[in-house]
C-alpha cells in the first residue's frame, strides 16, 4: 500500500521533536452490504474505505493525526501535526523495516468477493423466508449479510513492518414475534474472520430460525422470579458475562486509571478454582483474532486466570511500555481514524469436566440462560447488570417455563467465584465490543457453566 | 465538485445518479494533569453515490476517490441497484434554488495552527484546577475544532456546495471532599474560536462539581422542577427521534397519529431551523441538496407535522422539509438541524422563584436507555439542588424520575430566556408544574 522509503520518512517526521515512538498504520477496506427490512432488500452497498494514521507516543500520552489521502504530502502533515504533541528538543530515531513473520495466518477458503451480488442478496431473502416459515407469529424480519477485505499495514520507528490481510463474512438475523399485544424479539448472526465458507457451515435457514424461533418462543414467557438463586449459562453466555465483567477491568488502561477492581491483585485467587479463562488471537478464523493486533505485535494466547488465580493484563503498547512488560498484543482499533487503546480478542472459559444434562440435574431451582441482552459493568467497583434476552426456569432439575425480564445482577469477583460446575460443549458467540466510542469484532466463548448464587431482578413473583 | 458533476454526468439512459462528497479535517487536544494526553488530527474526504434505476436504489462510496475509482463506485452503485427490491419512492428530488447563508464559515478558525490550539486545552484545564480548592482534579478537558466543506450533484440537475467551520470545548472537574467525589460537565459550542467563551465552560464546570458536594439522597416528593439546559437537551433529544417522518411510517414515533393535536403545553413551541446562524447544525442545504429552513414542528403545544426527505415526503405525499441527513458513506436518513425549544422570557432568578420549594435538575442519566422511544415512557436517575429563598440550596441526588413524555411535555409552565446549544440541540431552562421525584 506503501513503500517503505516513504514510510520511514513519514515516520522520521513524526520523531522530529522526540517521543518514546513513531507508528505508521495504513489501512484499506473494500466491504459490500446487503440490508433486508419488512420483505424488501431496501439497501445494496459497496463502500471503499482507506487512511493512514500517525502516532507519536510518549509516556501515556499520544499524538495522533490521521488522513484518508495517502500521498506523500498529507501523510508528512499528519506526521508533523501528531509530532505537536511532544517537545523533547531534538529528533528520534528510526530503525531500519524490516517485515516480520505472522504468528499465525487466518485465511478465506473461498473469497467474497469470488461471490456475486446476487447470491449475497438471494441469502437474506432465504433467511427472510424461513423466519417467516415458522409461524405467524413473525410479523418482522431484519436480516443483514455483510463482507469486507481489511488491509492493514503497520510500520514503527523500532523497525517492525508488518502486513496482513483480514476478510471477515457476518449474516445476522433480527426476528420480531408477536401476539395478544405481546411483542418480543430474537437474533442471531454468525460471524467469522473467513471468507464465504461461513456461510455454507451456517445456512441463512438455519440462523434465521434460531432467531425466529427465540422471539416465539418469548412470546409465551412469565415474568422473571426476582431473588437469588443458581444460574446456568448456556455455552457461550459464560464467556459474554466474563468478556463484559471481567475482561474490561484487566484492560491495561483501566488498570493505569486505576479503575479497576482488579488493580494490584495479581497471584491472588479471585475466581472458582474450576475457573481458567484466556484471550486467544490466534484461534483460527474466529471473529476476534488477527495475525497482528493494529500496533504490529504478534497475535498470542494471553492466560488470564488459571485455577482461579489471575495471572495477568491485557496491554497494548503505551501501558506495557509504562510497566516494563511485552505488549500482549491486545492494542486494538475500529479503523485508521482511531488510535489504538488494549480491547480484548478472543475471550474464553475453557472446558470444565461436567456434562450440560448432569449441571441441569443438579440444580434444584435456578435460571437456565440461552441468550444475554445488552448489560452494563462499572469495572472500578466489578458491578454488572445483564438482561437476559431468553432463559428459562430450572424446577428440580429440569428445564421449565421461558421467562422474560430477567436482569442478572452481580459484582465480578463474588460472581466468579461462585462457579461451581463447567461443561466441555464450549461454543463462541460474535460481537462487536464498544468502548471509547471504538467498535472491534470479538468472540466470546464457553461451555455450560452454573454459578451457585446469584441475584435476579425481574417482576414476577 | 469536478467529482460530483462527473458521476452526475455518467447517469445512463433513465437512470438517477447523485454524488454527495464531504471533506473534513479536525483537531481535538486532550489536557491532562498539566499536559497535553492526547491530541488528534484528522483530515477525510470521500464521495457517496446513489443510483435509482426503476426504483432500485444502489449505493457505493469511496474515499479519496481518483475519477477512475469514483466511475468504479458508479458501476458497482449501479450493479448494486440491479439486486435491490423495486420501491416506488426512491427518487432524487429536483432543483430548488438555494440561499447561501453568511457566515457559516471563520476564516480565523480555519487559519488556526494545531500550535496554537494545544494551549487553550492546557489552560482550561489549569483554571479548572486552580480555582476551588476542593476541584483539584479534571475527568476530561478537551478542546475541538471542525473545518469541512460539501458539494453535491446530481442528474437531475442538483448543483450546490458551502463550507462551514466549528469549535467546541467540554470541561468535566471532580469535586472532592471528605470521601464524596462529584463530576461537573460543561459545554460550549460556536463557529469560531473568538465566539468561544473559554472561561465560562471552566468556571461553570467547577460551580457545577463542588455545588453538587454532600449531597443527599432525599424523600419521594412531588414538586416543581426546573430543568437545567444540560438535563432538557437530554429530554429533547429522545423526543427528536419521534419527529421524524421515517420513524412515523416505521410506527416507531409515539407522535404519528396526534397530527393537529395537543401534544404540549401552550407554553411548548418546537423548532427545527437548518438556516438559524447560531446553531451548530446549519446548513444551506440538506444531504440531497434539498433548500433547508424553519419548521415549526410544535406550535403553542400543537403537533403540526415530522421532518422529511425526499423518501419519506414521496411515501407521505408530501414535500421534502429539507432535514435528509448523512455523510458520504451512507445514504440519507431522517434528522434534526437545529432542534430546538423556542425560548420564554422569564430569567433564571424568576423561574427558580416560581419554583419554590421545588428542585433544580442539573443531571439526568440513562435518559436513552431508560426511555421507551414507542411508549414515551422513562424512568431516568436525576441530580440537582433544592430551590429554597429563590435560590439553588442543599443538593439531592440518587434520585429517579418515572413519567412520559406526553406528561412532561404537558407540564411545560415556563421558560428561560436564553438558548443553550449542545451539539445542534437548543434549550432554555425550563419549568415543569409538577414532576415525582423519587428518593428514599
Amino acid at each position: 500500500m506503501l513503500d517503505r522509503d516513504l514510510a520511514a520518512d513519514i515516520l522520521r517526521a513524526a520523531r522530529a521533536r522526540g517521543g518514546a515512538f513513531a507508528e505508521l498504520y495504513v489501512e484499506e477496506r473494500l466491504g459490500v452490504s446487503v440490508h433486508l427490512d419488512d420483505g424488501k432488500v431496501e439497501e445494496v452497498t459497496t463502500g471503499l474505505d482507506r487512511g493512514a494514521g500517525v502516532r507519536v507516543g510518549h509516556g501515556t500520552s499520544f499524538g495522533y493525526a490521521y488522513s484518508n489521502r495517502l500521498d506523500r504530502e498529507a501523510l508528512l502533515q499528519a506526521a508533523e501535526a501528531a509530532a505537536a504533541s511532544v517537545d523533547e528538543g531534538g529528533p528520534g530515531s528510526v530503525v531500519d523495516l524490516r517485515e516480520l513473520e505472522p504468528p499465525v495466518i487466518h485465511a478465506a477458503q473461498i473469497d467474497a468477493s469470488s461471490i456475486p451480488t446476487e447470491q449475497k442478496v438471494a441469502w437474506v431473502r432465504e433467511a427472510d423466508e424461513a423466519a417467516r416459515a415458522l409461524g405467524p407469529e413473525i410479523v418482522q424480519v431484519t436480516a443483514s449479510y455483510g463482507d469486507s477485505v481489511q488491509r492493514v499495514l503497520v510500520a514503527a520507528s523500532d523497525g517492525r513492518w508488518v502486513e496482513e490481510l483480514r476478510p471477515r463474512v457476518r449474516l445476522s438475523v433480527n426476528a420480531v414475534a408477536a401476539r395478544d399485544g405481546n411483542i418480543q424479539t430474537g437474533f442471531h448472526g454468525p460471524a467469522g474472520l473467513a471468507g464465504t465458507e461461513l456461510i455454507d457451515a451456517n445456512p441463512p435457514a438455519a440462523t434465521a430460525e434460531v432467531a425466529a424461533r427465540r422471539a416465539i418462543t418469548m412470546l409465551d414467557a412469565a415474568p422473571a422470579p426476582a431473588g437469588e438463586t443458581a444460574v446456568v449459562l448456556a455455552p457461550g453466555m459464560g464467556g459474554v458475562l466474563f468478556h463484559e465483567a471481567v475482561g474490561h477491568p484487566l484492560e491495561a488502561d483501566i488498570v493505569d486509571k486505576e479503575a479497576s477492581v482488579y488493580r494490584g491483585r495479581i497471584g491472588e485467587k479471585l475466581a472458582s478454582e474450576i475457573l481458567n479463562g484466556v484471550d486467544d488471537a490466534t484461534v483460527p478464523n474466529a471473529w476476534g483474532s488477527f495475525s497482528f493486533d493494529d500496533e504490529g505485535a504478534p497475535a498470542q494466547r494471553t492466560p488470564m486466570f488459571e485455577d482461579g488465580v489471575l495471572l495477568g493484563w491485557l496491554y497494548d503498547r503505551l501501558r506495557a511500555e509504562k510497566d516494563g512488560v511485552e505488549s500482549s498484543g491486545n492494542g486494538r482499533r475500529q479503523s485508521y481514524a482511531h488510535p489504538p487503546i488494549p480491547r480484548m480478542t478472543n475471550t474464553y472459559i475453557l472446558n470444565g469436566s461436567s456434562t450440560p444434562e448432569q449441571i441441569v440435574a443438579d440444580t434444584q431451582r435456578g435460571v437456565f440462560v440461552t441468550a444475554l441482552a445488552g448489560g452494563q459493568t462499572n469495572p472500578a467497583t466489578g458491578d454488572f447488570v445483564f438482561g437476559c434476552a431468553e432463559a428459562y426456569l430450572i424446577d428440580k432439575g429440569e428445564l421449565t417455563t421461558p421467562v422474560r425480564g430477567a436482569n442478572l445482577i452481580g459484582r465480578a469477583i463474588e460472581v466468579m467465584s461462585s462457579v461451581d460446575a463447567i461443561a466441555a460443549d464450549f461454543d463462541i458467540w460474535p460481537g462487536i465490543c464498544g468502548k471509547d466510542g471504538q467498535g472491534v469484532p470479538v468472540g466470546s466463548g464457553s461451555p455450560t457453566v452454573r454459578i451457585s448464587r446469584m441475584t435476579v431482578g425481574g417482576t414476577g413473583a | 465538485m469536478e467529482l460530483c458533476l462527473a458521476a452526475a454526468e455518467a447517469a445512463e439512459g433513465d437512470e438517477q445518479v447523485e454524488a454527495f462528497a464531504e471533506e473534513r479535517s479536525t483537531t481535538s487536544v486532550d489536557a491532562h494533569r498539566g499536559e497535553v494526553e492526547g491530541l488528534t488530527f484528522a483530515e477525510s474526504r470521500g464521495v457517496g453515490v446513489r443510483v435509482i434505476s426503476d426504483g432500485r436504489l444502489g449505493f457505493a462510496h469511496a474515499a479519496d476517490p481518483s475519477i477512475d475509482e469514483l466511475r468504479e463506485a458508479v458501476g458497482r452503485a449501479r450493479a448494486n441497484a440491479a439486486v435491490a427490491s423495486p420501491d416506488p419512492f426512491n427518487a432524487l428530488p429536483a432543483v430548488e434554488s438555494v440561499e447561501p447563508i453568511e457566515g457559516l464559515f471563520s476564516e480565523t478558525l480555519a487559519g488556526m495552527k494545531t500550535d496554537e490550539k494545544v494551549p487553550i486545552a492546557l489552560d482550561m484545564e489549569r483554571m479548572a484546577t486552580t480555582t476551588d480548592p476542593r476541584v483539584r482534579k479534571t475527568e476530561s478537558v478537551r478542546y475541538g475544532d471542525a473545518v469541512g466543506s460539501v458539494a453535491i450533484a446530481s442528474s437531475r440537475g442538483v448543483r450546490a456546495e458551502y463550507r462551514a467551520t466549528g469549535c467546541w470545548c467540554v470541561v468535566v472537574t471532580l469535586a472532592e471532599q471528605d470521601d464524596d467525589t462529584q463530576t461537573g460537565f460543561s459545554y460550549r459550542i460556536a463557529r469560531s474560536i473568538d465566539e468561544l467563551d473559554q472561561s465560562s465552560v471552566v468556571g461553570e464546570a467547577v460551580e457545577r462539581a463542588a455545588r453538587m458536594l454532600g449531597a443527599v439522597k432525599p424523600e419521594t416528593a412531588k414538586v416543581p422542577v426546573v430543568l437545567d439546559p444540560v438535563a432538557a437537551s437530554a429530554f429533547l433529544g429522545v423526543l427528536s427521534d419521534g419527529l421524524s417522518a421515517d420513524a412515523v411510517q416505521k410506527q416507531r414515533s409515539l407522535f404519528g397519529p396526534l397530527v393537529g393535536e395537543q401534544v404540549g403545553s401552550g407554553n411548548l413551541t418546537i423548532v427545527d431551523d437548518g438556516r438559524l446562524l447560531d446553531g451548530p447544525g446549519a446548513s444551506p442545504f440538506d444531504g440531497e441538496g434539498v433548500p433547508t429552513g424553519r419548521h415549526e414542528l410544535v406550535t403553542a403545544g400543537v403537533l403540526n407535522g415530522f421532518l422529511h426527505n425526499t423518501y419519506t415526503a414521496l411515501r407521505g405525499e408530501t414535500r421534502s422539509t429539507g432535514n435528509a441527513v448523512r455523510g458520504y458513506r451512507s445514504t440519507p436518513g431522517v434528522g434534526t438541524t437545529n432542534l430546538f425549544v423556542e425560548p420564554g422570557d422569564r430569567s433564571l432568578e424568576q423561574l427558580l422563584r416560581e419554583a419554590e420549594g421545588g428542585v433544580l435538575v442539573q443531571d439526568v442519566s440513562g435518559v436513552h436507555s431508560g426511555a421507551n422511544p414507542v411508549s414515551g415512557e422513562f424512568s431516568v436517575g436525576a441530580t440537582g439542588l433544592r430551590i429554597s429563598g429563590g435560590a439553588p440550596g442543599e443538593p439531592v441526588r440518587e434520585m429517579t424520575i418515572a413519567s412520559t413524555i406526553p406528561e412532561m411535555l404537558q407540564s411545560v409552565w415556563a421558560l428561560g430566556s436564553e438558548l443553550r446549544w449542545f451539539s445542534s440541540v437548543g434549550v432554555p431552562y425550563i419549568l415543569l408544574r409538577e414532576m415525582t421525584l423519587a428518593g428514599v
